[in-house]
């Protein structure tokens, strides 16, 4: 008797701690159905909402704009920088946008006011993973490899999974002649 | 049931005698079953542990705050479940500065003073943040080395507990502090220069090395009519009244160790802590890379010193010995007929002390033999430190300056123009402040950054004298104990966070450039004086005028300095110069000999009184004169001797502590001119019987949570008689209160089993076979073992260089993001550092001899780590690295279990989550920090070879040999340390493995090949070590007659 009731009593904790799981995960991410229909545990496709609805369609794609023209220290750094506001307003100074003029409008107020933009990351790297743009990008890899049509995008989203796998992948290629040693990327 | 104690003990009945020559305690040496025990159970993780049972004993060593959270963080272990990580935000620059580039590390010259020595800085900022503190190879003097208390200042910038804006302390009518209250810059201002007014003003500092900074001292003296006076704790006002007496003019000279073939110390630390360590080591290793020509070091030692245990020969002696055996010595060269300028005077006193080497207890041949080797060449002789601050202090001081002139080192190895004049501190003028504040003859008093209410004796009777003080102002940015007795804490700057200038030497300058904009509402002390001065339109133009001190700072270079220093170049080239390279200008190499004044003989009376317990206080290296004391990295650093970490206690050698029946940690009471103190006994073999050594910078009340209540406060034992503090001679009593504290040491972890780990010998046995006491072994294999194609990292680490001063374990600590875990788990073999100094004795327990040894992650070729980790978390690079994968880890502790080296450190707790804000902006952003649960341990510094590799492949050349320099290695001041490609075949390393005869690798028939090679120390000191019986496993089983009498 004791032991059926035990028993009983597991399995609703197991259950509710199953649902609690998943609901958890649930109301943790905003866009759960989004990522579940592309990969689990990865966030490939995350395109978070941003302070300012930078479109990189429109600067990248419609303006050509090179990609180092805001990003100008991939070359030099193991990170890419997010441009400070002084580089937007190197152009937004002139150009005020026809489009979305309260934009441009709000980045020329956070400017002056020196109040900087707090943009949401995008591409998530675990604390334990190194990744090196300058290895990269000095080596003639290209932006789009890993991420993907930037020009089309209005709203920057994750493309690759950079899953471990996805990394190592493109690691193994023998022409790629890139190290494999656990403290290329994680130190 | 069977324990596991049980089958311990069964496993220790088969096992081999151990080779007794190295040993690392008197546990080690005795062979304890309770030594075995404690090795058998690794970081004492076993669950039957007794400790599990009595956690409320435990308690009281968990004192401090931190180390209380650290419990609470196995609680607060969250439960992080879900997939979806959390919104990271990224904040780019409003304006894009031009110096900044995000993840790129910029470098900057700066300066480090700790009150006697001035070291040049390369200071490593990332993102407009400081974050690893190196020395700057372009300075003359520190050539690159720096000192561990230098590093760890970083860790006083983000400390907590700073001062963070002005603040008043409301006073009782007993002067004692009732309430801390902030108060507005306008108030303090006012109020301070309204005080001013009344004139009989003070100011009280330590040492001024800045000219710039008492250029502003003067000024403002001109304009209130204020006095200054200069003090430190461990100033060197000996030396400097020595060289007055003696030569006419009181300074502090410049030392040559690197020219001279023989030193002889008396009690001066000079590789540990006397005057300017990192820049005499550096001296002083460069004249022992060549084994066959090296230098020679006696030493006579009253405690066991840094420079004691790197002694060739060392003297164990107590403080009314020391003049004994600096006139026995001139007795010898005077008889030698070799002496030069030798007056009668100086023969008839010297004459005295014809019968020195028996008064001192030491065989006359082997004193003679120093005094031979004195005259032989180019020598030098040098005593000073607190140990030396006797009643007799100013007599040995002269007595040694006779000695150099006698052996013509005076303009050779002791160059008294190319010394420092700023070094001005002293406690006559001290104590002569004290007596004008208890006269009521001092209005106000300005104190910056000295700590008197805590580094002066009470005897001295600061305190009383400072409630007669009408206004006391504080400048520093530290409540300590002196700043809470001050009516208003006018906060000052972090040093990281102001300009200034420095004298390194004579003739040598340099700027101190500040790292970091002022994180908080304060002030520099020089602008605070200036401000004071401007409101009340006093002084010179110049200090009214300038708005920073920056700009005064530019103004007096360019009127003052430039003409001195510029060379013909214009001033702003001047000013780029100096900060690029840190310093202009040369230390002065050779001097002319000064003559030695006839009178000064006179001061020498030989009058000392001696007694049959003699105390010695000391400064130790990691800890200093105290002012350091809140800095975790500095309390976890083990001692340099006695490996002893967050506590001081009293030395004693083992006669004595058998006569007063005294273990190790017992409590006693320690009475000394009337003063009592109670602390734990250390047994410390080596120490002369009639001698109890404390040491400073301990017992600090009001320095903060980490180093408040750590250790007694030794300060207050010393004594003050006829206008002098004394420091040590004074007759001690020991009385056991039978109370016990742990002492917690590193030495005790782990033990080499009598295997080969560490090797000396002699010059003697080197000039027969440069191998001499290298135990070769013949391993095979049938495996051919990795194949390195690109780099093969690997290290070579000369223990006949190394000192063991610790420098490297700070620049490891800082580089690695390495967490202090406090005294409880060091206790529990939890300490984090990745590289370690073993200490081991040798020889007679009555006068051990030491050796170091730094010890870190092999990186072995076959590293039993890697077959048994289940996960492959740690694996084997194609560089020949052992990369450790902390992600991948989940806390077997396999590796650390089969690591014959024993350099694996387990993250016991989320120590991580512990750092308080703004500590964690001292982390290195280039190294993870890692989580609770898993495996760490010595990288080889990937991150640096990382940025070396990418840097070479960028620039699109080779990686060449220095390219990549460890943590460890850039820190070193005695160069011991090399890494490199082994598969370049000209890296220095290369070299090492494969022609330095010296070199070994550690238990190398293991054949774990470690990607390490050490080489064996060698002992200059004519002697031939006695061939052994068998090496290791198979020492003579008759005991060795010194093992009698050991303490458990």
């Amino acid at each position: 008797m004791q032991l059926r009731l035990l028993q009983q009593s597991l399995i609703g904790l197991a259950m509710a701690a199953i649902l609690l799981f998943v609901s958890g995960c649930l109301w943790q991410s905003p866009d759960a159905e989004y990522r579940a229909s592309r990969s689990i545990g990865y966030n490939t496709g995350y395109a978070p909402e941003q302070p300012l609805p930078f479109s990189h369609e429109l600067h990248v794609g419609q303006n050509k704009i090179q990609c180092q023209y805001c990003h100008n220290q991939v070359e030099f750094s193991k990170t890419s920088n997010v441009p400070a506001l002084s580089t937007c307003m190197n152009c937004h100074q002139q150009v005020n946008g026809s489009k979305n003029p309260d934009a441009i409008k709000k980045l020329r107020e956070a400017y002056a006011d020196g109040k900087p933009i707090e943009w949401v990351k995008v591409h998530l790297l675990p604390d334990h993973v190194q990744f090196n743009h300058q290895a990269h990008v000095s080596r003639g890899v290209n932006c789009s490899t890993c991420h993907g049509p930037i020009e089309t995008m209005a709203k920057v989203y994750q493309y690759s999974d950079l899953s471990m796998g996805w990394c190592v992948n493109c690691h193994r290629q023998p022409e790629n002649k890139a190290p494999l040693n656990c403290s290329t990327c994680h130190q | 049931m069977k324990t596991t104690h049980d089958s311990i003990n069964e496993k220790q009945t088969d096992r081999p005698q151990r080779d007794r020559t190295y040993w690392r305690s008197f546990e080690d040496l005795n062979d304890t079953p309770e030594f075995n025990q404690a090795l058998q159970t690794e970081f004492m993780s076993s669950p039957i542990r007794a400790e599990a049972a009595k956690e409320g004993d435990n308690d009281k060593w968990a004192r401090r705050e931190f180390i209380k959270l650290m419990g609470a963080s196995v609680a607060l272990t969250t439960a992080a479940g879900c997939i979806r990580r959390p919104v990271q935000k990224i904040v780019p620059y409003v304006r894009q500065p031009e110096e900044v580039t995000l993840g790129v590390s910029n470098w900057y010259t700066s300066s480090y003073f700790d009150g006697q020595e001035h070291l040049g800085l390369l200071i490593k900022s990332r993102e407009g943040r400081p974050v690893h503190i190196q020395g700057n190879p372009s300075n003359p003097l520190n050539k690159g080395g720096v000192s561990s208390r230098a590093q760890a200042s970083l860790l006083s910038l983000y400390d907590p507990e700073r001062l963070q804006a002005p603040k008043r302390n409301l006073l009782n009518e007993k002067r004692t502090n009732r309430e801390t209250v902030a108060v507005s810059w306008e108030d303090l201002d006012s109020k301070v220069a309204g005080e001013l007014q009344k004139g009989n003003s003070y100011i009280l500092s330590g040492n001024i090395t800045s000219p710039a900074t008492q250029a502003v001292i003067n000024d403002f003296g001109q304009g209130f009519g204020t006095k200054h006076v200069v003090w430190e704790p461990l100033g060197n006002d000996d030396v400097a009244e020595g060289q007055r007496v003696s030569y006419g003019e009181a300074v502090v000279p410049s030392y040559r160790f690197d020219k001279a073939e023989t030193i002889v110390s008396i009690d001066a630390d000079f590789l540990g802590t006397w005057i300017s360590p990192v820049a005499f080591t550096k001296q002083f290793s460069s004249a022992r890379k060549n084994p066959a020509t090296m230098n020679r070091l006696y030493s006579f030692d009253s405690t066991y010193s840094l420079t004691g245990s790197n002694a060739d020969v060392r003297f164990r002696i107590k403080p009314s010995q020391q003049l004994t055996v600096v006139m026995g010595l001139v007795n010898a060269v005077i008889k030698s007929g070799k002496a030069t300028g030798v007056s009668d005077a100086a023969r008839s006193l010297a004459a005295k002390y014809a019968n020195a080497a028996q008064d001192l207890g030491i065989a006359p041949e082997k004193f003679q033999k120093v005094a031979t080797d004195l005259l032989n060449g180019p020598s030098l002789v040098v005593a000073g430190g607190l140990a030396t601050r006797t009643e007799a202090s100013l007599q040995l001081q002269i007595a040694v300056n006779l000695l150099n002139s006698l052996l013509g080192n005076d303009g050779k190895t002791v160059i008294g123009n190319a010394g420092s004049s700023r070094l001005k501190a002293s406690y006559a003028d001290m104590l002569n402040l004290i007596e004008r504040m208890k006269s009521g003859a001092v209005t106000t008093l300005i104190i910056y950054r000295s700590n008197p209410m805590y580094a002066l004796s009470g005897a001295a009777g600061f305190a009383e004298a400072l409630k007669k003080v009408p206004t006391v102002v504080y400048i520093g940015d530290q409540m300590n104990e002196t700043a809470l007795h001050a009516h208003y804490v006018a906060t000052d700057n972090h040093a990281l966070e102001t300009w200034g200038d420095v004298e390194y030497a004579a003739g040598v300058y340099g700027v101190h450039q500040p790292l970091i904009r002022t994180m908080y509402d304060t002030r520099s002390f020089q602008l605070s004086l200036m401000t004071w001065a401007y409101m009340s339109k006093k002084g010179p133009q110049r200090l009214q005028t300038y708005e920073t001190f920056y700009d005064y700072l530019r103004a007096f270079w360019k009127e003052e300095m430039a003409g001195k220093v510029a060379k013909g170049r214009d001033f702003e080239t001047l000013w780029n110069d100096l900060l690029q390279n840190g310093s202009v200008g040369e230390v002065a190499t050779s001097g002319s000999a000064r003559s030695f004044k006839a009178d000064a003989l006179s001061k020498i009376s030989g009058k000392q009184n001696s007694s049959s317990l003699e105390l010695v206080l000391y400064p130790t290296v990691q800890i200093g004169d105290g002012s350091l004391a809140n800095i975790g990295w500095l309390q976890e650093l083990p001692d340099t001797v006695t490996k002893i970490v967050w506590d001081n206690y009293a030395s004693v050698s083992l006669k004595t502590a058998e006569r007063l029946h005294l273990k190790e940690g017992d409590v006693v009471t320690l009475t000394v001119n009337g003063q009592k103190a109670e602390l734990p006994t250390h047994i410390q073999p080596g120490l002369h019987d009639e001698v109890v050594a404390v040491a400073v910078g301990y017992g600090r009340t009001a320095a903060g949570k980490v180093g408040n209540g750590v250790g007694v406060d030794a300060y207050k034992l010393a004594g003050v008689q006829n206008g002098e503090v004394v420091f040590a001679g004074s007759a001690a009593e020991l009385t056991k209160t039978g109370k016990f504290i742990q002492l917690v040491t590193t030495q005790g972890h782990d033990s080499m089993e009598g295997r080969q780990l560490v090797v000396q010998a002699t010059n003697k046995d080197y000039k027969e076979n440069k191998e001499a006491n290298i135990h070769r072994h013949h391993t095979w294999s049938i495996w051919s073992g990795h194949q390195y194609n690109g780099h093969k990292w690997g290290m070579a680490i000369d223990l006949n260089s190394c000192t063991g001063c610790s420098a490297c374990m700070t620049a490891c600590q800082s580089e690695n993001n390495i967490h202090v875990v406090g005294k409880k788990y060091v206790f529990q073999g939890r300490e984090m550092h990745w590289i370690r100094i073993d200490r081991y004795y040798t020889g007679d327990v009555e006068n051990a001899e030491t050796v170091f040894q730094p010890v870190t992650c092999q990186h072995c070729d076959n590293a039993p780590c890697e077959t048994v980790c289940p996960v492959a978390a740690t694996s084997h690079s194609e560089e020949g690295l052992n990369d450790m994968v902390y992600n991948r880890c989940v806390g077997t502790r396999y590796c650390s279990n089969n690591c014959p080296y024993k350099v694996r450190r387990f993250n016991w707790f989320n120590y991580a989550k512990l750092i308080e804000k703004p500590m964690h902006m001292a982390l290195n952003p280039e190294v993870g920090v890692r989580t609770r649960g898993v495996m760490e341990k010595c990288t080889f510094c990937v991150q640096r070879i990382k940025e070396g590799k990418n840097k070479a492949k960028v620039e699109g050349r080779p990686l060449k040999d220095g390219d990549v320099k460890t943590a460890c290695e850039v820190a070193c001041p005695a160069d011991a340390i090399a890494f490199g490609d082994l598969n370049d075949e000209n890296s220095r390393v290369a070299k090492v493995f494969k022609a330095e005869p010296r070199a070994y690798a550690l238990l190398e028939e293991w054949h774990a090949r470690p990607s390490i090679r050490y080489m064996s120390k060698i002992r200059n000191n004519d002697q031939v070590t006695p061939p052994k019986h068998g090496h290791h496993g198979e020492a003579p089983k008759n005991e060795p007659a010194h093992q009698e009498g050991g303490h458990s």
